[in-house]
């Protein structure tokens, strides 16, 4: 479904990803690992249009992304949660929301689609009319995967979910990536949790200084050593 | 000390003229607070507008609102047209002050050359109109001026809140990466608002000529207010420019009636500072 | 070492002999129309250089000149023309009450932090109203304009015309060489650097308030001086003209067209303007000329921003950039590596310093405690990043700072540099509360940072940007200041740059002026902000060599990073942070096998819940 083919997206002067290939197949959930400042945020936007190309391609359906317009990615079904969650902090919650299915072919769903991300987190029905940016982080985390898929896409991406959140919501949070998943959306995840991310993806790919380190089944990874000595240095 | 009857008048009339100021205040302010651009060029289109209504009113012996049809349209074309322009040329947001700047002052020569600096006045049917409300007076023309402001208030306020162009127009001022990540067409909204901004001063125009008699010179002399209305209201704000406007207009014709006429530039000025020294954070 | 003047004096030469040659003009035998036309250039140029000095250099834009040169105005106008007082005094009361307002205006309006440019346009504007309307309501002008022509004036000239040509003059040279001056002077660069960014100026030791001040008080009264001999030779002021829109839409567009950045742009902008009017006026077409300045401005902004004198200015600061390389004899043309000489740039010195480190017990640290955070909080709208921390970092110890992303690691740093003021509790430097300073004063204590995305001052050669820091971190003078600048360079293997701009650096070069900038200051302590993110690996080997080195010169260094050779092979201690708190702290290898620390950063298994 998604196919990434030797990539290079710079940062001005310097390169961020150096000849990146990845993939991703229909209905996989695929995590991108790696220690900070290996360039997984810049990946994941370059695959949400944020971030320009400039070198390779991106083939989404055939379609080739790096040379579309930014705006048009998300009629493709290409969906972001970003960093941060990046709510629009002065518009509600249920504002939000709408805006995830701005582009025309979520426009037609869109109650049906409320209905269901509000089945998927009810906890958002009482802070539908609140401001986004009031709600803790657990909350705001839960509105900004919401407005993903009030897109309708076809593959969600999310870029580090975990990222300052509490230990136990950010377990709440996975198991509900986990449940996207296997509604039959492709996911393509960036975290820093590795445990976490391991435990759900079917494949990863390890990502240090710009470039694949390591690729496999998550489940091969899960106990190897050479991720205990990136992430921790110790040997 | 002046009457109650004199002190009310002044006012209500006060209130009035303070809802033209917020219908100037509006289309600065949207383009200020959505856009992030402080767009100096309002006042000239503000009175080219004016001066053109006064001209198609004259020249064509019709009702000056029959230009409430043309002009907002063909200004919302300028307006969207020179954004796309200047679009194309990465400036700092002062640059494009000034730039907005240079383009004033072309306006403002352009219409000393078209109209010289002689005072115009449009004469109207309805100049002499007054409503009557238990022996205050309300004016044709700055009550015209007055609900046409609340209109266009309550119009920008629901495209806001229940389109989803509006939204998308908060979205994008909010955090531009992400309105495009979504679907929505920066170029093309940011497009649509510069017209409409453009075109609200169109309209405000209009009620300049209806109003006031016009001079070139008297250009400069709005900007001080309309910036003290912007500011005080709230830059992207719908209502907030009406507000601060009858604020500001019933202050100024307070001060005019207990202390003189010639203070009152003074009182937007005054509130504005206060607003400074008090709430530094809320700019 | 051989020591080199900071400036040549030819440019001053030059003024003089220019003002000298000038001051013969009324014994040409010229009409009083030539006069005038004369006196006309160089009063628009004394405005625009004034206007430039504070505006132009810091790029606080005011449209508000007017005011200023106004309130000169009046000041003679009043005191002279009604109450009779004599000329020469008053214009220099005049100087003084612009000047006054000026500071008084910017007191007030420096205060706000956010928005501070158009803000500040605007504001001036405003000010302009209202002092146009107490004009206009009290007896200073009551309406009908005030007559100055009994006023009496000291005869310098053969007639009045030349008189006030010669007024005029001294003060266009004065402005000249005011302008020249402060180009080159500390609070020069303060402004240039408050122009590039200010808040990181601030963090680097300029006291970026009293500097904006300094800067508009010498502005404004020079327009109060200009505007108290105008008034006189204009013999009949009114309210409309003075405070209207001309003298500011003028000063800005003859200073952009000139050049602000160069000390003699407003000048040229000034001369090229005030003849093109003229001649429009000539030939009755004033109203063209008004279009074709409207014009002339948007072209300016559109083609040629940095107007007629700019590339010169940016080619005047990289020569004597270059003269100060030479005269250390530094290498400064950058035409081979790019990479420094000094540090060996393969892996298996980078081993070598790891083992190094590992079996000689470098891990020993002082016990003298240099900065002590305690229970320090940090809260940004309600969202907690540092609660209640406690950290101590010894004297002559690298520690290195770690905890995974959004832990509040560069908030910590933000915090102590005083980016941010902390929201509760204690720092304390050496036994100093810092929790109060402003971050300047912070700098000046001895605490410097580099930033993650480098933040050099864009309009400055290298030199400068090193040599500004040093000066003001360290509260010294511009020229005592040059061999620091020169030898933190070197160090960082810069010198071969020491002339360029920062566009012309790539990111590594770039991350290493930022080592240099804060070498420069000669810290207690140095903070670090992932300087290695986005390097290559020899990259990564030449910092960590350059970071090693600096510790061997006493400078206690905190830094927060990612790349895990490198924390092992740098730091005596670790401190894991996780949700603004202390996590653990000690050893590296101790801390990195600590349970804890290893579920903070690899995250605990879905069904372990």
């Amino acid at each position: 479904m998604l196919e990434i083919k030797s990539i290079q997206v710079c940062y001005g002067p310097a390169v961020a990803l150096w000849d990146i290939d990845l993939y991703v197949n229909t209905g996989e959930l695929v995590c991108v690992i790696g220690p900070n400042a290996a360039g997984k945020t810049t990946l994941i936007n370059a695959v949400a249009g944020l971030n320009k190309v400039s070198k390779g391609q991106i083939l989404f359906n055939g379609q080739d992304l790096s040379r579309t317009e930014p705006h048009l990615f998300c009629s493709y079904g290409v969906a972001l949660v970003p960093e941060s969650r990046r709510l629009f902090a002065n518009m509600t919650v249920l504002e939000n929301l709408e805006l995830g299915s701005y582009v025309k072919e979520a426009k037609a769903l869109r109650s049906q689609s409320l209905e269901h991300v509000l089945e998927l987190f009810p906890a958002m029905k009482p802070k539908l009319h609140a401001a986004a940016g009031s709600l803790s982080g657990g909350q705001q985390q839960m509105v900004a995967i919401s407005r993903a898929l009030m897109a309708r896409p076809k593959i969600l991406l999310l870029d580090e979910p975990s990222l300052g959140l509490a230990p136990s919501i950010v377990l709440d949070m996975f198991k509900a990536i986990k449940q996207i998943n296997a509604s039959g959306i492709s996911v393509l995840l960036v975290e820093q949790n590795v445990s976490l991310a391991l435990d759900i993806a079917n494949r990863a790919y390890v990502l240090e200084e710009g470039r694949i380190a390591q690729e496999g089944l998550a489940q091969d990874m899960l106990n190897s050593a050479s991720i205990q000595k990136a992430y921790l240095g110790i040997s | 000390m002046p009457s109650l009857h004199l002190i009310i008048q002044s006012a209500v009339s006060g209130l009035l003229l303070g809802g033209l100021y917020g219908l100037i205040g509006l289309g600065l302010g949207l383009s200020w607070g959505l856009l992030g651009q402080i767009n100096l060029a309002h006042f000239g289109f503000l009175f080219l507008s004016a001066y053109l209504s006064y001209q198609f009113s004259t020249t064509f012996a019709i009702n000056p609102l029959w230009a409430l049809c043309i002009l907002p349209p063909a200004f919302f074309a300028i307006g969207a047209g020179l954004h796309a322009l200047i679009r194309r040329f990465k400036m700092t947001p002062f640059n494009s002050l000034l730039l907005t700047f240079g383009l004033t002052v072309i306006v403002d020569a352009l219409i000393q050359w078209i109209w010289t600096a002689d005072f115009r006045k449009l004469e109207y049917a309805q100049s002499n109109l007054k409503l009557e409300l238990s022996g205050i007076y309300l004016p044709y023309a700055e009550s015209l001026s007055f609900a046409l402001s609340v209109l266009c208030a309550s119009a920008v306020y629901w495209v806001m809140k229940r389109t989803d162009m509006g939204k998308a127009v908060r979205a994008i001022a909010q955090d531009p990466q992400m309105s495009t990540a979504f679907g929505i067409n920066q170029k093309f909204i940011t497009m649509c608002l510069a017209g409409t901004c453009t075109a609200l001063a169109a309209i405000a125009g209009i009620c300049v000529s209806l109003i006031f008699t016009l001079n070139p010179s008297q250009l400069y002399t709005w900007i001080g207010v309309v910036f003290a209305v912007v500011m005080l209201g709230g830059l992207g704000s719908a209502f907030g420019p009406l507000l601060a406007g009858m604020l500001i207009g019933v202050s100024e014709s307070i001060t005019m009636v207990f202390i003189a006429p010639s203070w009152a530039p003074i009182v937007s000025f005054t509130l504005l500072i206060g607003l400074l020294l008090l709430r530094p954070d809320k700019i | 070492m051989k020591f080199f003047p900071m400036h040549t004096n030819r440019p001053l030469f030059n003024i003089l002999v220019i003002g000298l040659l000038l001051a013969w003009v009324p014994w040409l035998g010229l009409s009083a129309f030539w006069l005038s036309f004369f006196y006309l250039i160089l009063y628009w140029s004394v405005l625009t250089l004034s206007w430039n000095v504070f505006s132009g250099y810091s790029g606080y834009f005011s449209f508000g000149h007017g005011a200023f040169f106004g309130i000169g105005i009046y000041t003679v106008a009043y005191m002279c023309g009604q109450l009779e007082m004599s000329f020469l005094p008053m214009v220099c009361l005049a100087g003084a009450l612009a000047g006054g307002a000026g500071v008084a205006l910017g007191a007030l309006v420096f205060r706000v932090k956010r928005v501070r440019g158009e803000l500040f346009a605007l504001l001036t504007l405003a000010v302009t109203f209202i002092i146009a309307t107490v004009v206009l309501n009290t007896p200073i002008d009551g309406g009908p304009g005030v007559y100055l022509n009994s006023v009496q004036v000291p005869k310098l000239g053969p007639s009045t015309p030349a008189t006030f040509y010669l007024l005029i003059l001294i003060l266009f040279v004065v402005a000249l060489l005011v302008s020249r001056y402060i180009s080159t002077s500390k609070l020069g660069v303060a402004l240039f650097a408050i122009h590039d960014d200010e808040d990181a100026a601030e963090v680097m030791g300029v006291p970026t308030f009293k500097t904006k001040l300094a800067a508009l008080f010498i502005s404004s009264s020079m327009a109060g001086i200009a505007g108290g001999i105008h008034a006189v030779f204009v013999s009949y002021v009114t309210a409309n003209e003075v405070f209207s829109i001309n003298v500011p839409l003028f000063v800005v567009l003859m200073s952009i067209l000139g050049g602000a950045r160069h000390w003699a742009g407003p000048a040229l902008g000034a001369v090229v303007i005030t003849s093109l009017q003229y001649l429009f006026t000539i030939g009755d077409n004033a109203l063209m000329g008004k279009m074709a300045l409207g014009v002339i401005l948007i072209l300016v902004i559109l083609f040629k921003p940095d107007g007629f004198l700019g590339n010169r200015a940016k080619a005047n600061s990289r020569k004597a950039a270059k003269q100060i390389a030479d005269s250390y004899g530094v290498r400064s043309n950058s035409a081979h590596q790019d990479t420094p000489t000094h540090f060996h740039v393969d892996h298996q010195h980078a081993h070598h310093h790891a083992h190094m480190g590992e079996s000689a017990g470098k891990r020993q640290h002082s016990s003298e405690v240099l900065l002590s955070a305690k229970d320090l909080c940090m809260s940004f709208s309600g969202l907690k990043v540092l609660q209640n921390l406690n950290l101590e970092i010894y004297s002559g110890e690298i520690l290195g700072l770690l905890g995974p992303n959004g832990s509040g690691k560069s908030t910590f740093i933000n915090v102590v540099s005083g980016h941010y003021k902390a929201t509760g509790g204690h720092l304390s430097l050496s036994g100093v509360e810092i929790s109060e300073l402003k971050a300047h004063q912070i700098a000046q204590q001895g605490v410097a940072r580099t930033y993650q995305i480098p933040r050099p001052f864009t309009n400055l050669t290298v030199f400068e940007n090193t040599r500004l820091v040093a000066s003001y971190a360290r509260g010294i003078s511009l020229t005592q200041a040059t061999p620091f600048a020169v030898e933190a360079l070197e160090k960082v293997g810069l010198g071969s740059k020491i002339d360029a701009l920062p566009q012309d650096l790539n990111l590594h070069q770039r991350k290493f002026l930022e080592f240099a900038r804060a070498l420069a200051a000669k810290p207690k302590l140095l903070m670090l902000d992932e300087v290695l993110s986005g390097l290559t690996p020899s990259e990564i080997q030449s910092a960590i060599d350059l970071i090693l080195s600096i510790k061997a010169q006493g400078t206690t260094i905190l830094f927060v990073e990612h790349v895990m050779s490198a924390v092992m092979a740098l730091a005596d201690r670790i401190a894991v942070i996780n949700y603004g708190q202390l996590l653990a702290q000690g050893d590296p290898q101790e801390v990195m096998r600590n349970p804890q620390v290893i579920t903070a950063y690899l995250g605990k298994k879905l069904d372990n819940a």
